[in-house]
């Protein structure tokens, strides 16, 4: 049994181990406080198509966070992405919708990959003061009023549509990450940029492809995001920088489950585990700031436990 | 031997900033050849070979290979042209398969219309790995699974399977052990033998007189000459390297001296989850303890856990006034210092001054009232980097721009600043030119005479036996034997306890 055992440490199969029994813990701990209204077959299917659009984006993210970049304005490029698929699709139907969400998500990545390697500034610097900028652009092109998408251009609004956009999204993830260099450069580049320029990467072009995809991916979550709740309000003041955590805690599961070869999967069950968390603390009746805590709480020790660095190792 | 030279230099020279890195050096190299590079740190040698292996640009000057100008901008530039580094430290990277790091930017044969062919690459690998008899290393597995061994025989695999027409090998030897050496060896006969040419730079002048035809010797960035491996001895090459006569005050010469009955530390059943086991000795004052062994022997573990750098260790470790050391803060605040055989990432900060380096222990004797004085820091940073010779500009100088030797001066200069009466030295002169070893050997025995006692964990047997007054030989983790001092006792006397 042991060397069973010692045969499965690192591999794919104990990584999904460990992500299946922190989804069966909590899970289990919520079924046991509430179980009348919490974890139902019914429920579960909502929590996961809630979860699968925060997936998206982390995913996303992952590309960036793999070479140690920050992205801030994630939040922002969300709700001006979908201002303006919204308004493309009110004349061109789903293909306005889906190319206004996917064109101007890629075209910020764009902006923000070429702003952050020609002015040489750290990315959460760069990615800061652009979200300030996208806030007011998104007011602007709103025009100050609440977009809504019409009733007819709902597919992605819920099962199968967002099950299959997001699915498509993971397989187009899991092909760049193994399939293409990128995947492969975006690590080199994290582990140690220099040698990875004497190897001949270009490095910014690499970055710049990172924030691209970062944001790409960004504008399907703005699809999932707007057909989910059908409207959407652009507002100033970093409202937007709440929108950047709940894709980002799913990023920290697949850098975290890297090492045992399923970064995608970790990011897929990992933001099922939190919605579990967050649904679990409405169907207790918690109040939201502690629902905040606890589930903050519990990300810090799912990675502490499955990815904190050896004891006296070096973690930055 | 083929005579077709392969490789001119012609003029070469380097400069960063003020320092003269490489001044206009000129030489040939034949196919066929294993060349001996070698000279003091900050010679200019590693310059030299990075500038023609594309890592450094090139200041002035052509490199010429197989009658073609050379035109390199990167490593992969230089892999295209047929010429191949494996460096001092870590060259591997961290978060890719061990497939990924050999093709790392040579993906090409595996692409197609953008898409990468990962059973293809992994197989391809695993094959050359085998090739190499390294079959127990994994093609598609992460290379973080492997220590660090194993990661620089990945890195030897990745820097020869294209079979390149010149290989560099950049003070590779230090970081593997005897059977990891031998693997190079025979790769670098192999590479001799298919009429290619090997570049290898070592400060261990008895291994390049083994394995080199010729050697080639540079100092302060200038071509001394090349000379025939069977026609010179090692004091030869010293003498070529240095200038001048190195004389034979190299390693103490005293012998007979007693120990003193003094004790300063007491390590008591010290033991390292898979490290080591069981480990108890007594060090005293004005002695060098020396600890020896193969490379995985558990020896540089001693260090860490006297410094109390060893989170897990079970025992005791005490001075003679009864503290125990337990932890880092309580170790520096007692007078212990230690010096890591991995310099670069656990003794210096790369990416700061000579000045922070030097006076980061000694901040709380240096400030007044809590406050520092920006003057008072710069005194006393200048005055214990020059009371170690360090060759430096200022002591506002990076000291990722100084050499191996300077960097271990910077070392040394920060404990003995500091005061420290235990010194726990971890392969003080790896990678360390002879010049630079006669000084600190020297210091060594200073230190001894001044009383202070000393821990120096090597991997060198005739510096064990040239500076100690006592040898303890690991194996397995445990001590193994125990010597004494003697001009009697000879290097095979240790090896039978290391073996």
């Amino acid at each position: 049994m042991s060397t069973i055992i010692q045969k499965l440490k690192g591999t794919k199969v104990h990584g999904y181990v460990l992500l299946l029994a922190m989804l069966l813990f909590f899970y289990g701990v919520f079924k046991i406080l509430t179980p009348g209204n919490f974890g139902s077959p019914a429920n579960l299917y909502s929590y996961l198509q809630s979860s699968i659009i925060y997936s998206v984006g982390g995913c996303g993210l992952y590309f960036i966070v793999v070479m140690g970049l920050f992205d801030f304005a994630v939040g922002a490029n969300i709700v001006l992405s979908s201002i303006v698929g919204v308004l493309l699709s009110q004349h061109f139907g789903y293909i306005g919708f889906i190319v206004g969400c996917l064109g101007c998500g890629t075209l910020i990545g764009f902006l923000i990959g070429t702003l952050y390697n020609q002015l040489n500034v750290p990315s959460m610097i760069v990615t800061v003061g652009l979200m300030l900028i996208l806030e007011c652009v998104a007011v602007i092109v709103a025009g100050g009023v609440k977009q809504t998408l019409a009733p007819g251009l709902r597919f992605f609004s819920g099962a199968p549509g967002n099950i299959i956009l997001a699915g498509l999204a993971f397989v187009l993830m899991y092909f760049i990450l193994n399939f293409t260099k990128i995947g492969t450069y975006c690590n080199a580049i994290g582990s140690n940029e220099f040698t990875a320029k004497n190897m001949g990467i270009n490095v910014k072009k690499y970055k710049l492809i990172g924030f691209m995809l970062l944001h790409f991916f960004v504008g399907i979550m703005a699809i999932l995001t707007v057909s989910y709740g059908t409207t959407m309000t652009a507002l100033t003041g970093m409202s937007t920088m709440a929108r950047n955590f709940q894709p980002l805690m799913g990023t920290f599961f697949g850098v975290a489950f890297r090492k045992y070869g399923i970064p995608i999967s970790a990011i897929v069950i990992g933001e099922f585990i939190i919605s579990i968390i967050f649904n679990g603390f409405v169907a207790l009746g918690a109040p939201t700031t502690i629902q905040n805590v606890v589930t903050g709480a519990a990300l810090l020790a799912i990675v502490a436990l499955t990815a904190r660095g050896a004891r006296g190792s070096v973690v930055k | 031997m083929d005579k077709r030279t392969l490789l001119v230099a012609e003029g070469i020279d380097k400069r960063f900033g003020i320092t003269h890195a490489v001044n206009n050096v000129s030489l040939e190299i034949a196919a066929g050849e294993i060349r001996g590079l070698i000279g003091e740190n900050g010679s200019g040698k590693s310059t030299f070979c990075q500038m023609l292996c594309g890592i450094y640009s090139i200041g002035e000057g052509t490199f010429t290979l197989d009658g073609e100008k050379l035109h390199i901008r990167n490593q992969v530039d230089a892999n295209n042209a047929g010429i191949s580094i494996i460096v001092q430290e870590m060259g591997t990277l961290s978060g890719l398969t061990v497939a990924e790091n050999i093709y790392l930017g040579h993906e090409e044969p595996f692409m197609h219309m953008g898409v990468k062919d990962t059973r293809a690459m992994n197989r391809e690998a695993q094959q050359i790995l085998d090739s190499y008899g390294f079959g127990r290393i994994k093609a598609g597995t992460m290379i973080d699974h492997y220590n660090f061994e194993d990661r620089k025989l990945v890195e030897i695999v990745k820097a020869t399977y294209m079979k390149p027409k010149i290989l560099v090998i950049d003070e590779t030897t230090t970081a593997l052990s005897q059977n990891g050496r031998l693997e190079l060896y025979k790769i670098m006969d192999a590479i001799r033998a298919d009429g290619r040419t090997v570049i290898f730079i070592s400060h261990d002048l008895g291994e390049v007189l083994a394995h080199t035809d010729t050697v080639s010797v540079l100092r302060d960035g200038e071509f001394i000459g090349t000379v025939n491996s069977s026609e010179v001895t090692e004091d030869d090459l010293k003498r070529l390297m240095v200038g001048r006569e190195i004389g034979t005050a190299y390693y103490r010469t005293d012998y007979g001296q007693p120990i003193t009955g003094e004790a300063v530390l007491s390590v008591e059943d010290v033991t390292v989850p898979g490290e080591l086991n069981d480990i108890s000795f007594v060090l005293h004052k004005g002695e060098i303890l020396g600890f020896g062994g193969l490379s995985e022997c558990g020896m540089h573990e001693v260090g860490k856990a006297i410094f109390g750098a060893s989170w897990d260790r079970e025992g005791k470790v005490k001075l003679a006034d009864g503290t125990e050391i337990n932890d880092i803060p309580t170790a520096i605040s007692h007078s212990i210092a230690y010096a890591s055989k991995d310099r670069d990432n656990e003794s210096i900060i790369l990416n700061e001054s000579i000045r922070n380096n030097i006076v980061l222990p000694s901040l709380n004797d240096l400030a007044s009232h809590g406050l520092l004085n920006g003057r008072k820091l710069n005194r006393f940073a200048d005055e214990q980097a020059k009371n170690m010779q360090t060759k430096m500009q200022n002591v506002g100088q990076f000291v990722s721009d100084l050499s191996g030797g300077n960097k271990q001066k910077v070392v040394l200069a920060r404990w003995l600043g500091k005061g420290s009466d235990i010194l726990v030295l971890d392969s003080p002169t790896r990678g360390i030119d002879v010049k630079v070893k006669q000084a600190i050997y020297a210091l060594m025995a200073e230190l001894r005479e001044q009383g202070k006692a000393i821990i120096m964990i090597s991997e060198e047997i005739p510096e064990l036996l040239g500076m100690a007054d006592r040898i303890f030989i690991m194996k397995d983790g445990r001590i193994n034997g125990e010597f004494t001092r003697s001009p009697e006792l000879g290097e095979e006397d240790l090896i039978a306890k290391m073996v």
